[in-house]
């Protein structure tokens, strides 16, 4: 039983995932912006958004969207709320797959791990083996820069944002 | 009596006052108030007038010439180390050795990006389903696998954890627990010194994993999400993969068991963006970063 929901999940997730590549993703506005024709502030503006509008979000580049309705163009990603409902009324089915769980919230994996939540913090024991397991695997200054640079990645000095 | 009574009632209304020193003056105070514990309210503020109109005196200062301890990192760490372990008491770490040690390099390459470099950091993911990351003082943090499993980039797991960092950084938990130490010597009128048994440093941080439950101010949630946002630039990653994480979060309805608590001590996402976006407006547009998807540790189902 437990390995036809699995594959039934399995099965659904392949069924979701070729559409959500494909097709437009939904969000909507979360201020007034302007839509633009290239992913830049002085772009020409051939748009604009009101707060709650719709939007078909098909990609991101740096810290805009592209979006494919109600007007081709760019937007701000941080003017936009990913997501067809409106804040807190549904949980998206696909990421809700994803992790492993239901909207409802219903494990759906039968993994046997249970949850954290604020009552099982609080009664909380302390686990001293755990704890040396978890300072076992720490990495220093200097691996943290070989494992950077084999990566490529160079620390760069950017300030600290305003409130 | 009133000898001690009166100074604690002053260091009480000081660190509540709205003009607070830097740190604190964060809009901690709300979440310190719940902080102490068993309904106890903070002293009622001092009547008008008698409100100090030069500098306000480091509310840290006034704790620690009440409290007589040395603000040494060396007690950050004892309680974070108390907490930290608590919490694994509550859900052990994934059984993966290259996840846990990739998420020490990531982490530790982007707290390095901070200014507390000299902690020994330590990062972890908890086997449980529920999507959340945690923050502990002295250096320990931890991501749900629920959450890391969200994920699908090297830059957000960055993000991620350089949010929590800026907790660390900005001592947001250390600093309200030291709060509430000031509170509770007053229910017991300074009765005896803190810190130097267990039994107290466990009452001072609430039972078992409390601490992490209770939540922060929204401003100093914000707070480290900026922080967040420009460490993991400093560290060369992408910095709109932390927003980009929060726009993942904003899909769970609220009461969706694997995101109650996160929604509980957190501001919710949408709120969360608009935040980031007023602070960020195009400061950064002009800073590319790295998202290296491919480079990211999968885990194993």
């Amino acid at each position: 039983m437990k390995n036809f929901t699995r594959i039934l999940l399995a099965g659904l997730a392949l069924c979701l995932l070729p559409h959500a590549g494909m097709a437009a993703e939904a969000g909507s506005a979360l201020k007034a912006d302007d839509i633009k024709a290239e992913p830049f502030r002085d772009a020409k503006t051939v748009g604009g958004l009101k707060a709650g509008d719709k939007v078909g979000i098909e990609k991101r580049e740096g810290g805009w969207f592209k979006i494919s309705s109600p007007k081709k163009g760019w937007v701000r990603m941080l003017s936009i709320r990913k997501g067809s409902a409106p804040a807190g009324v549904k949980a998206s089915s696909v990421t809700a797959l994803a992790s492993g769980r239901a909207g409802t919230g219903t494990v759906v994996s039968s993994s046997g791990v249970r949850g954290l939540n604020e009552e099982e913090l609080k009664k909380a024991d302390f686990d001293g083996a755990e704890l040396k397991k978890a300072e076992s695997y720490a990495a220093s200054k200097k691996d943290a820069e070989g494992f950077a640079g084999k990566a490529r990645l160079k620390a760069r000095k950017v300030d600290y944002l305003p409130e | 009596m009133y000898r001690y009574i009166l100074p604690l009632m002053l260091a009480v209304s000081l660190a509540a006052a709205p003009s607070a020193h830097a740190g604190f003056g964060d809009g901690l105070i709300k979440g310190i108030g719940s902080a102490a514990g068993g309904g106890q309210k903070p002293a009622a503020p001092a009547p008008a007038g008698t409100a100090p109109a030069a500098p306000v005196p480091d509310a840290l200062s006034a704790v620690k010439a009440l409290t007589g301890t040395q603000e040494t990192g060396a007690e950050e760490l004892a309680v974070g180390r108390q907490i930290a372990g608590n919490l694994l008491g509550a859900a052990p770490l994934v059984r993966d050795d290259k996840l846990q040690r990739y998420v020490n390099l990531v982490g530790r390459w982007v707290a390095d990006q901070g200014e507390r470099p000299e902690l020994q950091w330590h990062f972890g993911v908890l086997d449980t389903d529920d999507v959340n990351a945690f923050a502990v003082p002295g250096g320990y943090i931890f991501v749900t696998k629920g959450l890391y499993r969200l994920l699908d980039s090297e830059a957000q797991l960055a993000g991620v954890l350089a949010h929590e960092v800026g907790h660390v950084v900005r001592k947001h938990h250390y600093k309200v627990i030291q709060q509430s130490r000031v509170l509770d010597m007053g229910s017991r009128f300074l009765g005896q010194k803190v810190g130097q048994d267990n039994e107290l440093a466990q009452k001072l941080i609430g039972s078992g994993a409390e601490i992490v439950a209770r939540g922060l101010d929204k401003d100093a949630e914000y707070e480290a999400d900026r922080m967040g946002v420009v460490l993991s630039a400093r560290a060369g990653y992408d910095q709109y993969a932390l927003p980009e994480v929060l726009q993942k979060m904003g899909h769970y309805a609220a009461d969706n068991d694997s995101v109650k608590l996160l929604f509980k001590t957190h501001p919710h996402p949408d709120d969360r963006i608009s935040h980031l976006d007023a602070s960020m407006a195009d400061r950064l547009d002009g800073v590319k970063g790295a998202t290296l998807s491919d480079h990211f540790y999968r885990l194993r189902k």
